[in-house]
């Protein structure tokens, strides 16, 4: 189970990734979305603002009205947003769940795609 | 209750269900009802096969309560028998399912090319049916999306429209419901054949399943795949008695793949026809982009997994779409077109196409009965009434319909046998067997490489030793 603070770590690394890869930031230049994403296990919400592709800023909580709900365990969270998992995988699973039409579906999957590709 | 800034209404989840139904071909399958049952009673086999289509919808709408993700009848299979066989039915009902474009854009070449005449017949239906094609595979290749209100507007329009202009025909011609019951042609065997046919007319609806990540309320999906089947119940059973009514014994006869335009031409001249030319474009691109962007998502989340090749998870460096699964859906679907353009053998991708989705609507009642076996207490927004019975019942129903269909043979309308049905077994077996083969063979090679790729890559996260990525 992974604590709210290793969570945020790991969102902290996850936007460094995300704001630093020129071709990801291409791809999402259109795509500007406020995501929650929720830990089942510890009951946990975080809250994660993508402005024109870029990771703006995230925090604890659930803020606002969201246009995508990602909801799975805490170490799914925590493994994704370190790039130690394949949330395709875990989604065809059904241990991810995503609330989003499928294009979000795809985008949010590709960041993790073209960050580590080799996952 | 959890919110979302865009949630879909109920109203687009029955017009995108009734929509991916309402296709081009479903006029054909229409005639074909009517010239199998006695004519003016070719709406017996439609709200047969309708109230089939419902048993399925609830078994669905049970699955879909459960599992409410994109990647639904894999899922559904998946935690029913395991990976494998969800590897396996999931390849067979998404290659042979877009395999229905073979028809699909082989009528609407005819239809355009009788509607407008470029320079000539052959080289006009090329070029429609390349056109239809490549234009669906744009749309999608940029990720232009058709909005709710716009499916909405076009899909109850499509639907409006068919039902008036089948009232009309009907009120025109009249009907002879006496004749009809004293033809011979009404008999039980008759209708329950039709009925297997009928099922074609409601292909697609269960395409639906993917939305309800885009609904708040998984019981709204349910709830739309019952509607749009109401409505495409009325509609059908309008339309079929209307084209068989509206047609001259000799456009019956013809084994034309276009009666709805002729039932235009006789009713309204040159208006007609362009108003059924515009119905089927609708209805047609509507079906196929639904079906491509569906299949093109699926195709990808399986190469994101392992399953296919790596290649197939390409994205679109500008618009983040799958590119690459989409372009090789399209190829599979032109080359299947180009044979349906070449043999003229239409009618096999439709008895094809009915013959899936009953396998498929078995498959999926079998499912419920083994997930409430394997998970007796787990919760369900949505349970199918009456137990066990009505999934044994759309089990037997549809695998009697599935043989039904293997053991007749496709007629035209004087009775001569266009091709035996157990073909389309063969052709259905064979193609199965490939998917098993690929799964059992070829995906475990994938799988291991990844895994050893995975094996070597060192963890991220902090605190965690190295060693095979999780999920990968």
């Amino acid at each position: 189970m992974a604590t709210k603070d290793e969570i945020l770590e790991a969102l902290a690394d996850y936007q460094v990734q995300c704001n630093g890869n020129a071709r990801l930031r291409r791809m999402q230049r259109d795509w500007s979305r406020l995501i929650h994403f929720f830990a089942e296990d510890t009951g946990d919400h975080f809250t994660m603002d993508v402005v024109k592709g870029e990771i703006t800023g995230f925090e604890a909580g659930a803020r606002s009205v969201p246009d995508i709900i990602v909801t799975t365990v805490s170490e799914n969270l925590c493994d994704m947003f370190w790039g130690d998992l394949n949330p395709s995988r875990k989604y065809l699973d059904g241990e991810i769940r995503v609330k989003a039409s499928q294009e979000d579906v795809v985008r949010l999957d590709a960041i993790t795609m073209i960050i580590w590709p080799d996952v | 209750m959890t919110q979302l800034k865009k949630v879909l209404k109920l109203r687009t989840v029955v017009s995108s269900s009734a929509g991916m139904a309402l296709a081009t071909s479903s006029y054909i399958a229409a005639l074909q009802i009517a010239t199998l049952v006695a004519g003016e009673l070719a709406w017996v086999s439609v709200l047969v096969a309708g109230v089939c289509c419902l048993l399925s919808a609830m078994c669905f709408s049970e699955l879909t309560s459960q599992y409410p993700s994109a990647a639904g009848i894999k899922l559904f299979i998946q935690n029913a028998w395991g990976e494998k066989l969800a590897i396996i039915i999931g390849m067979f009902y998404v290659v042979l399912g877009i395999s229905m474009v073979g028809a699909e854009s082989f009528v609407l070449s005819k239809v355009m090319t009788d509607s407008l005449t470029m320079i000539n017949p052959e080289v006009d239906r090329a070029v429609w049916l390349s056109v239809f094609i490549l234009f669906v595979a744009y749309l999608n290749y940029r990720g232009v999306k058709i909005a709710g209100t716009a499916e909405d507007i076009m899909t109850f329009a499509m639907l409006l429209l068919l039902a008036l202009v089948s009232v009309y025909a009907i009120s025109r011609a009249g009907v002879d419901l006496r004749g009809a019951f004293g033809s011979g042609r009404f008999t039980l065997s008759t209708v329950l054949s039709a009925a297997g046919l009928g099922v074609f007319l409601f292909v697609g609806f269960e395409w639906v399943t993917p939305l309800a990540e885009e609904t708040t309320d998984y019981r709204m999906i349910g709830r739309g795949m019952l509607i749009a089947i109401g409505l495409l119940c009325v509609v059908y059973s309008l339309f079929s008695v209307a084209v068989w009514v509206g047609l001259t014994p000799e456009q019956r006869a013809s084994g034309t793949p276009i009666p709805h335009i002729l039932l235009g031409r006789n009713l309204f001249g040159t208006t007609g026809v362009l108003l059924f030319a515009c119905l089927s474009v609708l209805a047609s691109v509507t079906s196929f982009n639904a079906g491509l962007l569906n299949t093109s998502r699926f195709t990808y989340a399986m190469a994101r997994d392992h399953v296919l090749p790596g290649v197939f998870s390409k994205l679109h460096p500008d618009h983040a779409t799958p590119w690459v699964a989409i372009l090789a859906l399209v190829a599979y679907a032109l080359v299947l077109s180009v044979i349906i353009f070449i043999t003229g053998q239409y009618l096999f991708i439709i008895m094809l196409a009915a013959a899936l989705e009953c396998f498929i609507y078995v498959v999926m009642a079998v499912c419920v009965l083994r997930l409430r076996k394997k998970f007796p207490g787990r919760a369900t927004d949505f349970r199918v009434p009456l137990g066990p019975v009505l999934p044994v019942v759309a089990a037997v129903i549809f695998g009697g319909l599935l043989v039904g269909i293997f053991l007749g043979a496709t007629t035209d309308h004087s009775g001569t046998v266009l091709f035996q049905n157990y073909l389309v077994a063969v052709v259905m077996g064979a193609f199965f067997l490939l998917c098993t083969l690929y799964t059992l063979l070829v995906v475990p090679v994938f799988k291991k490489k990844a895994a050893l790729k995975a094996a070597t890559r060192t963890k991220r996260r902090p605190g965690r030793d190295q060693g095979a990525v999780p999920g990968a």
